[in-house]
């Protein structure tokens, strides 16, 4: 008979760990693949929101600076035809650089010196500022605060007499509302208001002025056709009229004012009877029916085109110096148009958002909440039913560490596996349906840096949440005594 | 907590003082006072609480287990025979009272000391022999020794003897689930024996098999008590254990009923006197 001499056990090697850990999942291989599909499809969750957002964000960012190339010829005509209102203008000054041309412009319609300059933009920064916070209220806090004022009417209210002393009153009285500044500020500005006022008042007068000249100039012209001369003659007219408008620009714009031109002829073209026609007969539709989608369809292929350029010639419309590579370039152009305005609805609200975007972040708050709630439950369960497993292990004199080992190690695999099992997936399905949303547009725009940084980032989050789920029913586990842990069932 | 390990090869000179306390509460054992105590219970008891409902399954039992017997625990099922069970295998912690695995105190230990005692010192056998099911017999044999430090081909090497020991050499890599619940119980007998313990401690191990294989395990245990000089503690409602062991012990509703040698009571077929 050997003397019992107690000292402190051995440790086991990470290998062997390691091995025990592993001969344990493969034996339960269904449960654990029941724990990886939970982990897989709450990271797939998390990944897929992730990917639709970061996909929607590129594309609205290209989308819209595509359509803002597209719209210059448009842009142009509604500047040279309206000084615009004076909160347009005083949003504007507040969205440019002091330096930048538009706010070069500014300062030389309304002969401004550059202190002048500098007050007007100051108050023009502060005025949006404002007038953010006021199209933010709902209708009924709005009414109380301002009346029915609208637009720089607001501003004027403050300025008036006594406006600010009322506006702080009634703001104490309306819960929830916090100003975007403190009072001060709000006196300040209120007092400085009439003065910017009049500067603005001014740039816009100057620029009432410049649109005069500018419009002198082109006779019998529509503003479309002066400007598709814009990269010749009339560039310098607007030049010299004060417009920042230089000659990139200006060649840009004629470009965009040509084609517009030629689009707006060859839709004329559907007023003429023959050409509804033809186009009708070929969709087999009541020439009635035949609308500009058709037309441009229609329009598509080469052969077509010159058919339609032919009628078009016998029907006595304006069909000099168009060509059937123009009109298909112009028919493919209509087309990308189309998807653009698409992507721009689509994404509007992040257009509009910084960062992820309100609902973006909520959504991936959610699924981040599912995802943690999926897999903690999951591996709650796995412990729990091993239970026995462990008070037996313990019984043959496994450290309390080795037990917690094991399970965060089993956690961790199974992690490892589920999170990219489910980034893959989510990563998959997000940008096939952001594929079917945008089409050819995606291609282009697809951040697949972005995409690979959150298919890493909810990877680690499986793994860490899965070990965080695991660890405590682990402890608890191995802090019991061996019977302890057997009796609980 | 370092120092009462350190002192306790020389608490081992005076085991009979120990055993002459004990001589009061165990009216027989004579015989056996020569030999040193191994386990020793001081009022020990334990009570469990389950929704508010006290159940109380030992009210203090006092009894000495010498080194080198074969004792057996007898007792109808709820007695409190397995808590004991528990309570002297370190497997669960009383209520109140003491147990002494030679002559430590098992609540003073860590949870380290724990782990080393019942890797070391301690084999046990289950009535449901608990056998971790994805692992092979011979891992399964193999593990309590990786445990205890042991690298992995002398455990490989003292696996295979240990199931040799058991008459299952051949079934090394079977698991569990591929085996009789004879075979289980053996492969547990041989895990037990892995890293040569002091005290076999068997709780039931023959209740869930037929007569035959019941008979084989007790004749493997009776084989390891009587060559090895192991310790062994059963509790058990098999009266055949009866039949090798020295002492007997009855508990009864949480308390010591009866401690006998086994030259004292007489076995009658069907019925115990």
């Amino acid at each position: 008979m050997k003397p019992i001499r107690i000292a402190d056990q051995a440790r086991l090697g990470l290998r062997r760990v390691c091995r025990i850990t592993a001969d344990g999942i493969r034996y339960r291989l269904f449960r654990a693949s029941v724990t990886v599909a939970v982990i897989a499809v709450a990271v797939a969750f998390l990944m897929n929101i992730l990917s639709e957002s970061l996909i929607k964000r590129a594309v609205a960012r290209a989308a819209r600076t595509q359509l803002a190339r597209a719209r210059l010829a448009h842009e142009w005509v509604f500047r040279l035809s309206s000084p615009g209102t004076l909160e347009t203008m005083l949003r504007e000054l507040a969205g440019t650089a002091p330096g930048a041309p538009l706010a070069a412009e500014a300062r030389r319609m309304g002969a401004l010196d550059a202190r002048e300059m500098a007050r007007l933009r100051d108050a023009a920064v502060s005025g949006a500022r404002y007038l953010d916070f006021f199209a933010g209220l709902d209708h009924a806090r709005r009414r109380r605060l301002v009346r029915t004022a609208e637009g720089t009417a607001i501003l004027d209210r403050l300025a008036a007499p006594g406006g600010v002393d009322a506006f702080t009153a009634a703001l104490r009285g309306t819960r929830s509302v916090r100003f975007v500044d403190p009072p001060e500020r709000l006196a300040a500005f209120a007092a400085e208001w009439p003065a910017a006022r009049a500067l603005a008042e001014r740039v816009r007068a100057g620029r009432e002025r410049a649109i005069a000249a500018v419009n002198a100039h082109l006779e019998d012209q529509t503003l479309l056709q002066g400007l598709a001369d814009a990269d010749g003659r009339f560039g310098d007219v607007l030049r010299n009229a004060g417009f920042a408008f230089p000659p990139p620009t200006a060649a840009a714009t004629a470009e965009r004012a040509r084609r517009l031109l030629d689009v707006q002829r060859t839709e004329a073209a559907l007023d003429c009877r023959p050409l509804r026609q033809l186009i009708a007969r070929r969709y087999d539709l009541l020439p009635g029916d035949v609308n500009a989608a058709r037309l441009w369809e229609f329009l598509a292929a080469a052969p077509d085109a010159a058919a339609f350029i032919a009628a078009m010639a016998a029907a006595g419309g304006q069909a000099d110096g168009l060509t059937p590579q123009r009109l298909t370039a112009l028919a493919r152009e209509w087309q990308v148009n189309l998807q653009l305005e698409r992507a721009e609805r689509l994404t509007v609200q992040m257009a509009a958002a910084r960062g992820l975007g309100e609902r973006m972040a909520w959504l991936l708050l959610v699924s981040l909440l599912v995802c943690g709630i999926g897999i903690s439950n999951a591996m709650l369960m796995t412990v729990t039913e091993r239970f026995r497993e462990i008070a037996t292990l313990k019984c043959l004199g496994a450290r309390d560490g080795i037990i917690m080992v094991i399970f965060v190690l089993e956690s961790c695999f199974l992690g490892v596996v589920g999170g990219l099992i489910g980034a893959a997936t989510g990563a998959l399905l997000g940008t096939s349906r952001m594929l079917v949303a945008f089409g050819a547009l995606f291609a282009e725009a697809v951040p697949l840096a972005q995409l690979l940084t959150g298919a890493a980032l909810a990877v680690v989050v499986g793994i860490a949440l899965a070990a965080v789920a695991a660890v405590y029913p682990a402890f608890r586990a191995a802090r019991l005594a061996p019977m302890e842990a057997m009796r609980v069932e | 907590m370092r120092d009462t390990v350190q002192a306790e090869p020389q608490d081992r000179g005076t085991p009979d003082s120990v055993a002459s306390s004990d001589h009061r509460q165990s009216t027989v054992n004579p015989a056996s006072s020569d030999r040193p105590v191994i386990i020793r219970t001081v009022s020990l008891k334990k009570h469990y609480v389950r929704n508010g409902v006290v159940t109380e399954a030992l009210r203090g039992v006092d009894v000495a287990v010498f080194g080198g017997e074969f004792i057996s625990i007898m007792g109808p099922s709820g007695s409190g025979k397995s808590t004991f069970f528990n309570m002297i295998g370190a497997l669960d912690r009383p209520s109140s009272g003491r147990v002494f695995i030679d002559e430590v105190d098992v609540a003073q230990l860590t949870a380290e000391e724990l782990a080393y005692l019942r890797c070391h010192r301690i084999g046990y056998i289950f009535q449901t022999y608990n056998l971790i099911q994805y692992m092979t017999a011979l891992e399964n044999v193999t593990t309590p020794m990786a445990f205890g430090g042991l690298m992995p081909d002398q455990a490989r090497e003292r696996g295979m003897h240990l199931l040799e020991l058991v008459g299952l050499k051949d079934r090394w890599t079977h698991r569990p689930i591929e085996m009789s619940g004879g075979q289980q119980q053996r492969v547990a007998i041989a895990r037990s024996l892995s890293n040569r313990p002091t005290i076999l401690l068997c709780d039931e191990p023959t209740a869930n098999l037929d007569l035959h294989t019941g008979q084989e395990i007790l004749d493997i245990l009776q084989r390891l008590n009587r060559s090895e000089r192991v310790t062994v503690v059963c509790a058990t409602h098999d009266h055949r254990t009866m039949d090798m062991c020295d002492r007997l012990m009855w508990i009864r509703d949480g308390r010591l009923e009866r401690l006998a040698r086994r030259e004292e009571v007489r076995v009658k077929v069907g019925s115990i006197e």
